[in-house]
């Protein structure tokens, strides 16, 4: 690129970056507020004094009550959900949408449009049967209604990633059969690392979905040490008391600063794309 | 595959049955051993949900055959509708007064009253317009948890001298519209610096304007929206917005934001008076220590002296869900919360006025709000406005909410929004009577 | 490969979603087809009433002005969301030093609690004192009410939409890995402007891509539902904001009738349907697949 371009292109982002980054920021600043400043009119950037003490008060919030740190429990059932969900989406929805995507078998785009079409129904028509098919199964208060489904592929999933395969040139697994490799080898060692973006996309997001999903938890589980970190949040809510904002802010900023690193080193693979399909 | 490749992808295995095989263990904790598990979710979170976390606390150790476990948790009424519906309730649910005739029309709750009897818990245990609330004849659906009543909270430091205290402020209507024609400062182009009291702030009790004024929302047992009365208040309302200007009130339309906004124009001083409930005193306490303040009765029209004294009334209530595998024990845990010291010591810590009858000295002398004491007269006014007894109300709520915006952004006159409103009512009206039914 | 060998293969690695499919969503779907066909509380059992549900649904003027309300908003939304997704990815997809950075500020809204977001976009769209007027009025225009007008509030709920679009963004920054570079130096040899290029190469590149952020935004925005009930709850002002899921959603749980909420959602499927068809249709021949 032309100097000037480059120049042009610094100047484009770093104006975009300061607007898209004003709500994080109104979170910070609202997060080492003393209680007072959260509420002026106008609001007001700069707080008088910066209070760094707000975070341990919000981790520890709660704790002299409940006879343990909720935070840290919250936390821990969050990654292992998440963690749980992660694997088994990037598992099973990179196979699924590589049948869907690479092989013929018959019905597959009749299944496929209806696919689609379990997404084109509302959530809250199918709470309740939902609700009653994990009851029959015993599953309601464990974390199996938050992390089984994720094995069995979603249907956004799906799609992205065989929109992603579909862009992969034939030629290549072609060739790679007739050397006799057996489908999953095509599948693994020539397929799913040409679409490293696309993978780590799926991954992100079934990473971010699981971390913040509110609905769920709240359906599903039915005791407080079983909580996830967004149904903690809750915690510094009230109804008529007044809610301490600096400390929500700052709790809030602490459970998505795990998805801001892991998107800050996700995103490096976005790179290498290039590299390794170049030779086309 | 590279070997650091199948590394990583043993490493992610092991965490993956880990992370299984722990998820397992972290599942509900068995309650006590050889005690009955009564099962309460409650709305309440934050501050407000630790003060009934005490209340339980004490309960399971004032006693040792039963043992309430306690799910605090926002959104009880979604989790409670899928768990009845799925045959798998509570046994004892937090919710609020205006749910609860919505339950109990679809035959979804307990009924009470013997229980409630036989633990003396009756009418004259509490000041009665709280009981009537949660009673339809001789049936008792609810128990309060906490109550409020509602009372215009006015600032000193912004209002003239001569009323800027409760026994010298206004006490009807139209000597409020005159105060607020005397304060009320706009900027040239029409945007308020400050208004007098805006009908519009904060609008959570836009059924309540009706009543205020005289009206009987359920007249015969039919909701009616346009009744004079109705029309009266609305109009009354649309004056401010015309004096305002719809652009002006804009700025203040209910509503904005599902929550506590942190930007209140009482507290930032946009508005020298609000309608608002006896929590109010919280948020001040919270944010703003210092703001001076003071409550009075909301006016009354001046031709309605019959009126004097009135308050829009709204309980917290805790319902035993029909299907409650406990109730029996359900109820002992509720009949604990009415207890006058441990319900005096929640309402207290919460910041309410007390549904009690009978009110101890040392309520008033230690409540964190000054102004209890109307606060609780207020409950206890012969004019005081609950919810209608109907699970039909959340939408009479909803339309004259929705008449209100249409009135206040100078859409609709207010007779015309009313009339659309009743219109759109008695359609839903017939169907709902379909619906409960009984098949 | 012959074809009986790799249709096995085929349902095999398809296996998991087919379970999936049969065992976790085909009950929910078919359980919520039949209540729209009821008279349904949650509370209580069912019971059969025909069409009437569908039926009142045409006479049902909230229905209508909330679907008339997500329907524009889609209008605005998706087109909206779209040219600005694939600008910013073009943008975050450049070579330039700090470009780690810029990606994960320019991500950091989608990751923005909703309350946080809510109480800044107070703030912003207010029309006295808020940041976008202020700005407005300092060259010299006289701005709207962003919120409480409600000929405004729903072309702010557009404007919030567009400024979400973090993850559509991400999606088209992932395509862009897979566009050839030689594709590009070949142009640059032609002496390709970058428009050209834009037009020429990229976008048929990403068309798989494109078609898919499309169809998901149509899902996204006739189901919106998070931001005007936070930010405008029951609608407000005046219905203005009242949009298709939130009228859904309070029957569902506010009003206790489940099934007129089902019928409102297979009205909303169809509607969905109509227009990824509409979509698919328009997009034929334009998305360019290596594979069938």
């Amino acid at each position: 690129m032309r100097p000037s371009r480059v120049a042009l292109v610094h100047i484009a982002l770093v104006l975009l970056s300061v607007l898209f980054v004003l709500p994080f920021l109104w979170m910070l600043t609202t997060a080492v507020k003393p209680i007072g400043e959260t509420l002026t009119s106008p609001p007001r950037w700069i707080p008088s004094q910066v209070l760094w003490s707000n975070f341990p008060d919000a981790v520890f919030y709660g704790s002299k009550e409940l006879g343990y740190v909720p935070f840290l429990v919250y936390a821990r059932n969050t990654v292992i959900i998440t963690l749980l969900c992660v694997v088994g989406s990037v598992a099973s929805n990179t196979i699924v949408a590589y049948s869907f995507a690479r092989l013929r078998w018959p019905g597959r785009d009749l299944f496929f449009a209806a696919t689609l079409a379990t997404m084109m129904v509302p959530f809250p028509v199918l709470m309740v049967p939902i609700y009653g098919m994990f009851k029959e199964f015993g599953w309601i208060g464990s974390f199996k209604p938050l992390w089984v489904p994720a094995w069995f592929g979603s249907a956004f999933a799906i799609f992205l990633l065989r929109q992603f395969f579909r862009t992969i040139p034939n030629d290549l697994s072609e060739a790679a059969r007739i050397d006799g490799a057996s489908e999953f080898r095509v599948f693994a060692d020539i397929v799913l690392p040409l679409a490293r973006p696309a993978v780590t996309v799926i991954a992100l997001f079934t990473f971010m979905g699981t971390w913040n999903d509110f609905l769920g938890p709240l359906i599903f589980l039915t005791d407080q040490n079983t909580f996830t970190l967004s149904l903690g949040l809750q915690a510094y809510q009230t109804q008529h008391g007044g809610t301490p904002w600096n400390l929500l802010m700052a709790a809030s900023l602490l459970v998505i600063l795990p998805i801001v690193v892991v998107f800050f080193f996700a995103q490096k693979t976005f790179v290498h794309g290039i590299a390794t399909s170049g030779f086309k | 595959m590279r070997p650091q490749s199948k590394l990583a992808l043993l490493i992610v295995l092991i965490l993956t049955v880990g992370a299984a095989v722990l998820g397992e263990r972290v599942v509900s904790r068995e309650a006590s051993p050889g005690r009955v598990t009564v099962v309460y979710w409650e709305k309440w979170t934050g501050q407000e949900g630790e003060e009934m976390r005490k209340v339980v606390d004490a309960f399971n150790r004032s006693q040792d055959r039963i043992f309430v476990k306690y799910l605090s948790i926002s959104g009880v009424d979604q989790k409670t509708i899928l768990a009845s519906g799925g045959g798998n309730p509570p046994d004892v649910a937090g919710i609020w007064q205006e749910q609860v005739f919505q339950f109990a029309d679809l035959g979804a709750l307990t009924d009470l009253t013997a229980m409630a009897n036989a633990a003396g818990l009756t009418r004259d245990y509490y000041i009665p317009a709280y009981y009537d609330a949660l009673s339809e004849g001789e049936t008792l659906w609810a128990l309060p948890s906490t109550p409020a009543s509602i009372g215009l909270h006015v600032r000193p430091d912004l209002v003239p001298s001569e009323v800027a205290t409760p026994e010298t402020f206004p006490e009807t209507i139209e000597e409020l519209d005159a105060l607020n024609d005397r304060i009320s400062k706009q900027n040239a182009d029409g945007s308020l610096v400050m208004a007098g009291f805006l009908p519009s702030n904060p609008g959570w009790w836009h059924w309540g304007w009706g009543p205020l004024f005289g009206a009987d929302l359920f007249k015969g047992g039919n909701p009616t929206l346009n009744g004079p009365e109705t029309v009266r208040a609305f109009e009354w309302i649309a004056r401010y917005s015309k004096k305002f200007g719809p652009q002006a009130v804009q700025n203040f339309q209910s509503g904005f934001g599902n929550f506590a906004s942190p930007q209140d124009p009482f507290m930032t001083g946009k508005v020298a008076t609000e309608i608002n409930g006896v929590w109010k005193a919280n948020y001040i306490r919270v944010y703003q220590p210092d703001l001076k303040w003071f409550a009075v009765p909301m006016p009354y029209p001046k031709d309605r002296p019959d009126l004097k004294g009135h308050s829009l009334l709204s309980q917290d209530v805790l319902v035993i869900p029909r299907g409650a595998k406990r109730a029996k024990e359900a109820f002992e845990f509720i009949a604990f919360v009415q207890r006058q010291d441990v319900m005096e010591g929640l309402c207290s810590a919460h910041g309410k006025n007390s549904p009690l009858n009978e009110v101890s000295e040392a309520f008033f002398e230690n409540h964190p709000n000054k102004a209890i004491r109307l606060f609780d007269q207020l409950a206890r006014s012969p004019n005081a406005i609950y919810p209608s007894r109907s699970g039909f109300f959340p939408r009479v709520s909803g339309e004259l909410a929705n008449a209100f915006q249409e009135v206040n952004t100078g859409l609709k006159t207010p007779k015309q929004a009313l009339d659309d409103a009743q219109a759109r009512i008695d359609g839903l009206w017939k169907t709902y009577r379909e619906q409960v039914a009984r098949s | 490969m012959n074809s009986r060998h790799e249709a096995r293969i085929g349902i095999l690695f398809a296996l998991p979603w087919i379970l999936g499919f049969v065992l976790l969503l085909a009950y929910p779907l078919v359980f919520s087809l039949v209540t729209s066909f009821t008279n349904f509380s949650v509370l209580r059992e069912p019971k059969w009433i025909g069409l009437s549900n569908y039926q009142e649904l045409m006479s049902d003027g909230v229905f209508l002005t909330a679907l008339q309300n997500t329907l524009l908003y889609t209008i605005g939304a998706v087109p909206l969301g779209t040219v600005l997704a694939i600008a910013l990815a073009m943008l975050l997809n450049a070579k330039v030093k700090g470009m780690a950075v810029y990606r994960t500020l320019l991500f950091l809204p989608t990751l923005v609690p909703m309350v946080a977001q809510a109480t800044l976009f107070l703030w912003v769209f207010n029309g006295d004192y808020g940041l976008l007027n202020a700005a407005l009025r300092g060259i010299g225009f006289s701005p709207p009410n962003w919120l409480g007008d409600p000929a405004w509030a729903k072309w702010t709920l557009i404007l919030i939409a567009a400024w979400g679009c973090g993850q559509a963004m991400l999606i088209y920054l992932a395509g862009l890995q897979d566009v050839p570079a030689n594709l590009y130096e070949a142009a640059d040899l032609d002496g390709a402007k970058l428009w050209h290029k834009t037009r020429h190469i990229t976008l048929p590149m990403i068309s798989p891509v494109i078609l898919f952020n499309v169809i998901m935004a149509i899902i996204g925005s006739i189901q919106v539902f998070a931001v005007p009930q936070v930010m405008f709850p029951g609608g407000a002002p005046a219905r203005s904001t009242y949009m298709f899921a939130m009228y859904l959603y309070d029957n569902a749980f506010l009003y206790q009738r489940m099934g007129y909420a089902s019928a409102m959602g297979w009205v909303m499927f169809l509607i969905i349907l109509a227009l990824t068809l509409a979509a698919l249709r328009l997009s034929e021949r334009h998305v360019h697949y290596e594979t069938q």
